[in-house]
C-alpha cells in the first residue's frame, strides 16, 4: 500500500460542503413533499431552509465549476469518448463491482491524481454535475419564484412539468446518492475512500511487482 | 372753549342707550321670527309646484293601489313627507312621468302589464339624468342578467325606490344597501363578518356590499381574480406584510381568493377555471349567449354522471382546443371559497388561516372538492364536477399543468417511483452485501494462494 495525493484541499471543502447541502436538500424537500406524514420540522421551515439550501448548493455549484474549468482538473471528468474504448472499459468495471470484488480481484482501474475517476465513475458524474444539477437548479429556481418565471414555465408546460421534473431528478439523485454511498465503502477497507476524501490522500494497492521491488528497496 | 363729550354728560350716554334699545326691538324681534321660518324650511326646504301638488293630492293615499294584467297588485301611494325628504324633491312628477297624459289619467284600466315592465320601461327617465351610472350598470352581472332574459335581476328602481330615495350620505348603512332584498343570505352572513360589525364605526367604518362589488358597475365576484384588488385597495400593506412570512407569497396572491383563509371556517374547494389559448393575452373562457357548449360538453364528456375523471377532463380539453384554433385550452386553479355566504364571513386576522398544512399535505381539506368552471354569458361561473383524484393524477400533468401545490396535489405515480428506486436499490444492495459475505471464503483463499504465490517468486 502507498498513498497517494487525489483530493486537493478546495476539492474536500467543496465535495463536504456539497454533501452537507444536498443531505439537507434531501430532508427538506422529502419533509415538503410529505407534510403530515412526518413532521421534523414545520412546512413552512422546510420550505424557506430547502430554499436557502439550494442556492447553496448552486453558489457551491458554480464554485466547483470554476475550480475545474479554469484548471487543467476537468479532464478527471473526461469520460472516454470513443465508444470502442469506452465500452470495454465500461464493462470491465461492471463486471469487477458485479463479480470480480466478489472474488477478490484487483480493481482494473488504478487510481491517479490525473484520472482519480473510473470509466463508470466518470461517465456518472459528468451525467451528474453537468446534466441533472444545473437541470436541478434550474426547476428549483422556477419553482421558488413561480411568479416571476411563469412566462418560462408556462412556456415549459406549466408548473406541473417543471415540477414533475424537479420529483424526478431528485428521486434520481437518492438513486445516486445510495450508490455513492455504498460504493464509498468498497475501498480496501470500509472506511477508507470516506478517509481519504478527508485527508486528501487515497490508500493505493502496489503493483505486484512494485512492491516487490519497493520490499526489496 | 372746549368741546362737550359724550363721556362729560353722563345723562345722555343713558338717553343714547334707550334709544339704541327702541330701536333694535323691531329688529330682534324680525330675527327671531326668521329663525322659526328656518325651522319650517329644514322640514319643507321644498315647496312643490301647484302641478305636483295636484298629483299627491290623489297619489298621497296609502290605499290607492291597481290591479295589473300580471295579477299584482301595485302601489299608487307616494308619501308628500317622504317624497320631500328624498334627494328627487327638486324634481316635478312630471320630470319622470311625461308619458302621462293628465286628460285621461287615473280614468280606465292601467295600459302597465307587470311590475316588471313597468321597472324597465321606468329605467329610460332615470337615464336621462343618471347617464355616468347607466353606463357602468349596462357593463353590470344585474344588467347582462336581464340581457339574457332574467325576469329577477334588478332595474334602477328594484335598488332605489325613486320617490323615497335618500343621499348615500344621509342614508344609514342598511338603508343604503338594498342588495339584501334579494341577496339576503349573504346579506345576513356579511352583517356578522369583521365587515358587517364594523359597518356603523365611525372612526374607521367597515365597507358596505356596494364598497367592494361596486353598486351600479357589480360583477360576478368570482371573475378574474375576483374582488382581491378590491381587498387591496383598503389593506394597502396586505401584499408586504404576507411576503414578510409567506414564501412565495405572489403565486399565493394569484391562486388563492382571500376568504380561503380569511375567513377560516368557510368550505373551500378548488376551481379550474378554463382560458383560451396560451401566451400572454390568456383569456377567462367566456360562453356566448344562446351557445350551452360547456353544460353540453361537460355533461357528455362526464359519462358516469360522478364528475369528470383525469381521462375525461383531458378529453374535454382537448375539444375545447379544437374550437378555439390558436393555441391551447388550458385550466388555471384557483382555491376559493365554495359559496358567497362563505366568503361573507371574513374573521378578525388574528384568526386567519396561516398554518400551511392546511393546504400543503396530502388529503388536505380544500382539495376534496374539484369543480370545473367556464365564464357564462354573464361572467357567473358555469360549473361541472371533478373527481378529486384528477389532482394526483399522472395524466392531468398537461390538464391541469398551471395547478400545483405542494403536498397535496402531487402526482402519486412518482412517490411509486421513489419507493420503487429506494426499495430496488437497497434490495441491489442488500443482494450485493449478501454475495460478497457468501464469497469471503473464496476471496480468502485467492488471497492466501496471492501471498503463497508473491512468497515462492
Amino acid at each position: 500500500m502507498h498513498k497517494i495525493y487525489i483530493h486537493p484541499l478546495p476539492v474536500r471543502i467543496w465535495h463536504w460542503l456539497n454533501a452537507l447541502g444536498i443531505l439537507l436538500l434531501i430532508f427538506t424537500g422529502l419533509q415538503i413533499r410529505y407534510a403530515g406524514l412526518f413532521d421534523v420540522i414545520s412546512f413552512r421551515n422546510a420550505v424557506v431552509l430547502h430554499n436557502w439550501a439550494g442556492f447553496f448548493v448552486g453558489a457551491n455549484f458554480l464554485l466547483w465549476l470554476f475550480f475545474y474549468f479554469f484548471s487543467d482538473r476537468i479532464s478527471v471528468y473526461q469520460p472516454e469518448l470513443n465508444p470502442r474504448k469506452y465500452f470495454p472499459m465500461m464493462f470491465r468495471q461492471v463486471y469487477y463491482y458485479a463479480w470480480g470484488i466478489l472474488r477478490g480481484e484487483r480493481n482494473p482501474y488504478r487510481v491517479t491524481p490525473a484520472a482519480k475517476f473510473n470509466p463508470m465513475q466518470a461517465m456518472t458524474y459528468q451525467i451528474v454535475m453537468l446534466v441533472l444539477m444545473p437541470l436541478q437548479f434550474y426547476t428549483g429556481v422556477l419553482l421558488w419564484d413561480s411568479t416571476s418565471y411563469a412566462g418560462q414555465i408556462d412556456m415549459l408546460g406549466g408548473l406541473r412539468v417543471i415540477a414533475t421534473v424537479h420529483v424526478l431528478l431528485s428521486i434520481a439523485f437518492v438513486g445516486f446518492l445510495m450508490t455513492h454511498l455504498y460504493l464509498v465503502t468498497l475501498g480496501h477497507s470500509f472506511g477508507a475512500h470516506t478517509k481519504g476524501m478527508i485527508t486528501g490522500y487515497e490508500e493505493v494497492e502496489d503493483e505486484p511487482s512494485s512492491s516487490d521491488d519497493a520490499a526489496k528497496g | 372753549m372746549k368741546n362737550p363729550t359724550i363721556a362729560s354728560r353722563p345723562w345722555s350716554l343713558l338717553l343714547a342707550g334707550m334709544v339704541a334699545l327702541v330701536l333694535a326691538f323691531p329688529c330682534m324681534q324680525a330675527l327671531a321670527q326668521d329663525e322659526d321660518a328656518d325651522e319650517d324650511e329644514s322640514s319643507e326646504a321644498i315647496e312643490l309646484e301647484e302641478e305636483d301638488l295636484a298629483c299627491l293630492e290623489c297619489h298621497d293615499d296609502p290605499t290607492l293601489e291597481t290591479k295589473l294584467e300580471s295579477g299584482e297588485t301595485l302601489s299608487l301611494h307616494i308619501s308628500t313627507k317622504d317624497f320631500l325628504g328624498s334627494m328627487h324633491n327638486e324634481n316635478s312628477c312630471a320630470d319622470c312621468h311625461y308619458e302621462i297624459d293628465i286628460e285621461d289619467h287615473g280614468q280606465g284600466q292601467s295600459t302597465i302589464t307587470s311590475k316588471r315592465e313597468l321597472g324597465v320601461s321606468m329605467a329610460d327617465a332615470c337615464v336621462d339624468c343618471h347617464k355616468k351610472k347607466y353606463k357602468e350598470y349596462n357593463d353590470s352581472v344585474h344588467a347582462l342578467l336581464i340581457e339574457e332574459g332574467s325576469k329577477k335581476a334588478p332595474m334602477c328602481a328594484d335598488c332605489h325606490n325613486p320617490h323615497t330615495v335618500k343621499s348615500w350620505e344621509i342614508a344609514g348603512p342598511e338603508e343604503a344597501m338594498p342588495c339584501g332584498k334579494c341577496h339576503e343570505d349573504i346579506f345576513k352572513a356579511s352583517a356578522k363578518d369583521v365587515h358587517g360589525l364594523a359597518r356603523n364605526d365611525k372612526e374607521n367604518p367597515g365597507p358596505l356590499c356596494s364598497g367592494c362589488h361596486k353598486a351600479h358597475g357589480v360583477k360576478a365576484a368570482s371573475l378574474g381574480s375576483g374582488i382581491r384588488d378590491t381587498c387591496l385597495d383598503c389593506h394597502k400593506d396586505a401584499a408586504e406584510k404576507h411576503k414578510v412570512w409567506l414564501p412565495n407569497s405572489e403565486r399565493h396572491f394569484e391562486a388563492i381568493s382571500c376568504p380561503v383563509c380569511h375567513a377560516p371556517n368557510a368550505q373551500r374547494r378548488v376551481n379550474l377555471r378554463l382560458y383560451d389559448g396560451a401566451g400572454a393575452d390568456k383569456q377567462q373562457m367566456l360562453e356566448k349567449t344562446g351557445v350551452p357548449q360547456f353544460i353540453k360538453r361537460a355533461k357528455a364528456a362526464d359519462a358516469d354522471e360522478a364528475g369528470l375523471d383525469d381521462r375525461e377532463l383531458l378529453g374535454l380539453m382537448k375539444e375545447f382546443t379544437k374550437d378555439v384554433g390558436v393555441g391551447k385550452t388550458v385550466v388555471r386553479g384557483r382555491l376559493e371559497v365554495s359559496s358567497g355566504v362563505d366568503a361573507h364571513q371574513l374573521a378578525d386576522k388574528s384568526k386567519a388561516i396561516s398554518d400551511c398544512k392546511t393546504c400543503h399535505q396530502s388529503g388536505a381539506e380544500p382539495f376534496q372538492s374539484v369543480i370545473l368552471t367556464m365564464a357564462g354569458p354573464d361572467g357567473r361561473p358555469l360549473r361541472h364536477e371533478v373527481k378529486k383524484e384528477v389532482l394526483n393524477s399522472l395524466f392531468s400533468i398537461d390538464s391541469v399543468k398551471g395547478f400545483y401545490v405542494l403536498g397535496s396535489t402531487r402526482i402519486k405515480l412518482l412517490d411509486y417511483l421513489l419507493v420503487l428506486v429506494v426499495v430496488g436499490m437497497a434490495g441491489g444492495l442488500l443482494v450485493h452485501i449478501t454475495a460478497r459475505w457468501l464469497f469471503r471464503r473464496a476471496r480468502e483463499k485467492r488471497a492466501a494462494q496471492a501471498r503463497r504465490d508473491s512468497g515462492s517468486q
